[in-house]
């Protein structure tokens, strides 16, 4: 059986007259069947540029693409038809003078060929699984950017795809609906054994929704497994968080000498990964007294989010 | 795989719930075209009729320009409906689903040119109306059916120019002055305004590449009894020649223009 998404030295070289802009650097990924496959990275990191590529939308510069067994340059009609798609631009990205159920009778009856009482049918399905169904009758022009986000996801899934490529679909949406999103989508994909390929900057959608993931750094793949061995990069570290973010230079070198301190990370509070906790901690706070800093130093568990800081930060395979 | 005739009905479901759900404004874009009909008179007293009826063996003025003017819904059809759905498209993100389903590129833009074009027929039809009305002594069924006919004809031609201006914005992304360069050529080039005979000789050979041109002679010959600028036989072979001629010029150019645009991605950079 031919894995839903296969790259092979996948290559994208975007070339302007002014600089020539490596996007994806020799990628190698291998998704399976059925599975909610996550795609990490940084802005910039080639997230998307794969994304396109896989959904026929891009060409790639060199290298070998397959969706479903097809190959996305030289069988795109193929992959297109097994294939469902929500890409970023998704508050504009229907027509704004019709309503919502307008909207998806459109796509699916015109563009993916869905009869019309089906098309209705299977809105209102995925409609009362993403708790939108008292919202179909409105303009699409009428709706907040979350409620946009989530039309193109619907829209999407509507003609159950064998493969979905979902690029970063929960941006713009809050907490509550995020998670029922997520909850439906995993239970949707499970259902219809769709295999899903998100892309997020939520740590926690791709902790929850994710049955693995892969982390792309400038164009290269960094990591694939599940989100536990990915944290277990990380949790294989001890670590050790210092309630400020603003450490002088100096003081973060000195903590870096420390002996059994392997990285430092920022953001709201900085985070030292150590072999021992327990052990460094005595020195760290010594450190940070004798620099006349007065904050809280505590051992905590890493988090993805964590494990995400790690390998983009120091940029390097461990 | 989706199929032209259901994208077709479909847009023009999209095109008419768009339209009709501002009825105030709908109602007033037919009356205007029924005023322009009838507003065309006040340029038509700048015509020469001697000088119009030495070249096309009518004193109908109004006529005349009235039809040449009704020709226009379909030039903006032609020009402007594709290629700037297709803009819309490029700088609001929908073209990334529109291009991830499955057909044919060409079809989907000669499906929805179809859609819009049958739309300017709600325009184009109070103006030809009003034409119809100042050629009654010239006017028979026959020749109300081939002027259709040649219309219809003419609709399908400049859908495949549209097709190709439409690509061009796949690759070139900003494409306003070619359009402003076409219709330019179609107002002055065509007969549209002024007659065809007219023109200097290299002009009218531009001329006679355009869609309208044999289009409008045709309609003005059946309806109002001009006299056309070659022979009526050769005017229909012209047409249906330029239909086909357009037609695999348009399919190359969606072809070529999409692989090209899909170098860059398919947005504006």
């Amino acid at each position: 059986m031919e894995p839903p998404v296969l790259c092979e030295d996948l290559v994208k070289v975007y070339n302007s007259r002014k600089a020539k802009v490596t996007a994806l650097d020799n990628l190698n990924l291998t998704v399976k069947e059925g599975e909610v496959f996550g795609l990490l990275g940084p802005n910039g990191a080639g997230k998307t540029t794969l994304v396109r590529i896989l959904a026929t939308l891009l060409k790639a510069t060199s290298g070998h693409a397959e969706v479903g067994g097809f190959d996305v340059d030289k069988q795109e009609n193929k992959v297109r038809q097994i294939i469902g798609y929500a890409g970023q631009d998704s508050e504009r990205s229907a027509y704004w003078r019709l309503t919502v159920r307008e909207n998806l009778l459109f796509f699916a009856h015109a563009l993916r060929d869905i009869p019309i009482k089906i098309s209705k049918e299977r809105i209102e399905e995925i409609a009362e699984g993403v708790g939108f169904n008292d919202r179909l009758d409105r303009h699409f022009i009428a709706l907040s950017g979350g409620e946009k986000q989530l039309v193109t996801v619907m829209r999407a899934i509507l003609h159950n795809p064998q493969v979905c490529f979902l690029d970063e679909p929960s941006k713009s949406l809050d907490p509550m609906t995020s998670r029922r999103v997520r909850t439906f989508l995993k239970k949707y994909a499970q259902e219809h054994e769709m295999t899903l390929i998100i892309t997020t900057h939520n740590m926690l959608e791709a902790e929850e929704v994710c049955d693995r993931l892969a982390l792309i750094n400038h164009g290269k793949l960094r990591f694939t497994g599940t989100p536990a061995e990915f944290k277990k990069r990380v949790t294989s570290k001890e670590t050790l968080e210092i309630g400020t973010n603003n450490l002088s230079k100096e003081l973060e070198l000195n903590l870096l000498a420390l002996s059994g301190v392997r990285d430092i990370t920022h953001d709201v509070n900085i985070r030292l990964y150590c072999d021992d906790a327990f052990e460094v901690l005595p020195e760290v706070v010594e450190l940070l007294k004798n620099s006349g800093l007065k904050v809280p130093v505590r051992m905590v568990e890493p988090s993805l989010e964590d494990a995400f800081a790690f390998f983009v930060e120091n940029a390097k395979m461990r | 795989m989706p199929n032209p005739v259901k994208l077709f009905y479909m847009s023009v479901w999209r095109n008419l719930l768009t339209m009709t759900r501002y009825k105030a404004n709908f109602v007033f874009e037919i009356l205007s075209s029924f005023l322009f009909g009838f507003g065309m008179i006040i340029f038509a007293v700048a015509f020469d009729v001697n000088l119009l009826s030495n070249m096309v063996g009518s004193t109908n003025y109004v006529a005349f320009i009235i039809i040449g003017i009704s020709f226009q819904s379909w030039q903006g059809t032609a020009l402007w409906g594709s290629a700037n759905m297709f803009q819309g498209e490029l700088s609001t993100g929908q073209i990334d689903y529109r291009f991830s389903c499955p057909f044919s590129r060409y079809w989907y833009i000669a499906s929805n040119i179809a859609a819009s074009a049958l739309q300017s027929t709600l325009f184009f039809i109070p103006m030809f109306c009003v034409a119809l009305y100042f050629t009654s002594s010239t006017l028979t069924s026959l020749g109300v059916f081939l002027g259709l006919l040649a219309t219809l004809l003419t609709v399908a031609v400049m859908a495949q120019l549209g097709a190709v201006l439409a690509s061009l914005v796949l690759k070139y992304r900003q494409t306003t002055a070619i359009f402003s360069f076409f219709n330019f050529a179609f107002q002055m080039l065509t007969g549209m305004f002024v007659p065809f005979q007219l023109l200097p000789t290299p002009l009218q050979i531009v001329g006679y590449c355009l869609p309208i041109t044999f289009g409008m002679d045709l309609v003005r010959h059946h309806v109002m009894g001009t006299l056309p600028i070659m022979s009526v036989t050769y005017e229909w072979i012209g047409l249906v020649l330029q239909l086909i001629v357009y037609a695999i010029i348009a399919k190359l150019a969606v072809m070529y223009l999409e692989k090209s645009g899909k170098e860059q991605g398919l947005h504006y950079l």
